[in-house]
């Protein structure tokens, strides 16, 4: 189907639709290709969901006047349809279930946080176990410490990756028609 | 007729005639909200058409521009329309006088937000172009949620008992718990149920004309772009015309009084028209062209136990976004039925007011419109406003009142009050008269200085 026919704007990969930071109370309705969520720090970035169309983002503006709490960047081209704030606050004055939708994602949203939270804390405790029945073993040097923190660390990096995965999976399913 | 209260208790009966916007609208609405509640509803929609075939017989008639406001609202819903639904999207509107063009963005966001289709599956005679109907879209929404389709028309409703009872050609089909009017004005149901349902009274309306010109879809897209084409050119017997881009084809629509073929084709033939067409484009002997009917009023009492009526055959939104108003109109008498009860008492109280205040909403629509076809056959001050107007669109980042007045009464984005309040500031109208006065004295300035 032809370019023609695509609702909202287009974005090429990697441009920003939303920058943390901004203020900015737009919603957006993803209408082709896929965004990413990403939260940078000290110059490297963390993706924390990856959303494709029919998925909402920006909608936490509509209850708060916070900057955005993250960036969302484009993955390859991605139309996207805004949401006129003021507009949608009249038609929600009006008929207030239209707000439904967006707490039931944002409710899914949190589900999915406290799963991750849980999970990253198990992990935790998991290394911080092994650290200690290191540190309890006599002739331990730092040297012969190395192989051991590499292996944990590629296990942490595994494990956000599978939480990360599981996340975007769960978006993915979020689609209600 | 008062009686005990009725409510729709779990496995109850609906039976919707009209498989159009709101027919669609009312079945997907009652359907998640009972299955949100725990119940299951035994839901029919009665189409006679088939959407699926090109021409009028497949086709709801209309222009076909699904406005900002319910582009936004669908995919709110979860109810994102498809590529193959969506002909265009459309991103301006131009308005073309005698005087010259503006192109008019939304100030608000700079995006495709509005969406053209085809409510059939394209005009006669367009075979296999891969345009998927939009009516036929919905109606597959409606069946994802569990409402049953049947293609017959339904000729006689009858109540028996409490109950009304459907018939088609002679045959009973089903008695119902509740019934959903969803027929729109076209068909002349409507007409039926004022004598059954006491107090009802079809909407008013008038005669449009509708047209699809095929002029491939290159063409098309680089004569016309992204933009829906507004011409208020004083041609006797027509209020405006509308072209609407569509792929291969532009859809014409015009509204004045009593519009017939030869206006479409005087339109087509006129100067600021030819200028979009093909040179040597010549009005094709048998072109698709219909007369459907616009409602411009309310029906008068839209609802009796156990029947509420939705969309064009209640009440919609003067001139504008129709589809937007069956979107409103059924899921209101949806979530009445469910949440209140099907009672007479019940649609009075919780679903009327929707009516209502689309009614009221609607004089102020009236004002607008007549305002704005006074201030199209009034040279001075159309040339005055849309020359404010442009110098408004050369920088959108600043206020655009009078641009934004334009693109909410057009596009449908606002409601009319809302526009009204507008028009109403006193800077406005200053500002307007200022420039109606001033154009004519600057004219008469610069043609001496040239002199
Ligand atoms: C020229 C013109 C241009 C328009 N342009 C636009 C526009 O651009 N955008 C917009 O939003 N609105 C527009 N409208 C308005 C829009 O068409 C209507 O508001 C909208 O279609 C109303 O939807 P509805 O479901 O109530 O009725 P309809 O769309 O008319 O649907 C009614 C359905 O009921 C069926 N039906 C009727 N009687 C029976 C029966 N007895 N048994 C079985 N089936 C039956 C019909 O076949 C039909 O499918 C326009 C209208 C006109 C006339």
């Amino acid at each position: 189907m032809s370019e023609d026919s695509l609702l909202g704007r287009l974005y090429k990969d990697d441009e920003i639709i939303v920058e943390e930071g901004t203020q900015s109370r737009t919603m957006y309705v993803i209408q082709g290709g896929k965004v990413k969520v990403v939260k940078s720090a000290k110059g490297s970035e963390t993706v924390l969901a990856l959303l494709g169309a029919g998925d909402i983002f920006g909608e936490m503006s509509l209850f708060d006047a916070s900057p955005r709490s993250a960036t969302i960047k484009a993955v390859g081209e991605a139309r996207v349809l805004a949401i006129e704030y003021e507009g949608l606050l009249k038609r929600i004055k009006m008929d207030p279930t239209l707000a439904l939708r967006i707490i039931k994602q944002m409710c899914q949203r949190i589900r999915d946080l406290n799963g991750r939270l849980i999970s990253a804390q198990r992990t935790m405790h998991h290394t911080s176990d092994t650290l200690l029945q290191l540190k309890k073993a006599e002739d331990v040097r730092i040297k012969d410490l190395e192989p051991k923190i590499i292996t944990i660390v590629t296990q942490l990096q595994e494990k956000l990756h599978a939480i990360t995965e599981q996340y975007v999976h769960q978006g993915e399913s979020l689609h209600e028609y | 007729m008062g009686g005990a209260k009725v409510t729709l208790h779990d496995g109850a009966r609906v039976a919707i005639i009209g498989g159009g916007p709101a027919g669609s609208f009312f079945g997907i609405f009652a359907s998640k909200l009972a299955r949100d509640m725990g119940k299951a509803l035994d839901l029919t929609i009665y189409e006679r058409k088939s959407f699926v075939t090109h021409g009028a017989s497949g086709c709801n008639m209309c222009a076909g521009v699904v406005s900002e406001s319910l582009v936004q609202t669908l995919a709110l819903e979860g109810i994102n329309l498809p590529p193959t639904v969506v002909q265009c999207g459309i991103e301006s509107y131009y308005f073309h006088t005698l005087d010259g063009s503006i192109e008019i963005k939304s100030s608000r966001l700079s995006q495709r937000g509005i969406a053209t289709v085809f409510r059939g599956s394209g005009p006669a005679g367009s075979v296999a172009k891969g345009i998927q109907s939009f009516d036929d879209f919905l109606l597959q929404k409606a069946i994802e949620h569990g409402a049953c389709v049947k293609r017959s028309f339904i000729d006689r409703v009858c109540m028996e008992g409490d109950k009304p009872e459907l018939y088609s050609g002679g045959n009973m089909l089903q008695d119902c718990d509740l019934l959903v009017g969803a027929f729109g004005i076209k068909a002349g149901t409507g007409k039926m149920y004022e004598d059954i349902i006491p107090g009802y009274k079809v909407p008013p309306t008038v005669k449009t004309a509708q047209s699809e010109i095929e002029l491939g879809s290159d063409w098309v897209a680089h004569r016309f772009g992204h933009s829906i084409h507004i011409f208020l050119l004083r041609i006797p017997g027509i209020k405006f015309a509308s072209v609407i881009p569509k792929g291969d084809y532009i859809t014409i629509s015009v509204l004045g009084k009593d519009p017939k073929a030869d206006h479409i084709k005087a339109f087509l033939n006129h100067d600021a028209m030819k200028k979009f067409l093909p040179s040597g484009f010549k009005v094709p002997e048998k072109f698709c062209h219909c007369f459907p009917k616009i409602s411009v009023g309310a029906a008068r009492k839209p609802f009796a136990r156990r029947t509420a009526f939705v969309g064009d055959a209640s009440s919609t939104r003067l001139y504008k976004d129709g589809i937007g108003s069956a979107y409103i109109t059924a899921k209101a008498a949806a979530h009445t039925a469910l949440l209140h009860g099907i009672g007479e008492k019940d649609f009075r109280e919780y679903y009327f007011p929707t009516c209502k205040s689309l009614n009221r909403d609607n004089l102020f629509g009236q004002f607008l419109f007549a305002a704005n076809h006074l201030m199209s056959v009034v040279s001075p001050i159309s040339r005055s406003y849309f020359n404010i107007v442009r110098c408004e669109q050369k920088s959108l980042q600043k206020n655009t009142p009078y641009s934004d007045i334009l693109w909410d009464m057009f596009t449908g984005s606002r409601c009319y009050k809302d526009i009204f309040m507008r028009t109403l500031h006193p800077w406005w109208i200053i500002y307007l008269l200022g420039a109606v006065v001033i154009y004519p004295f600057k004219k008469a300035v610069f043609s001496f200085i040239n002199r």
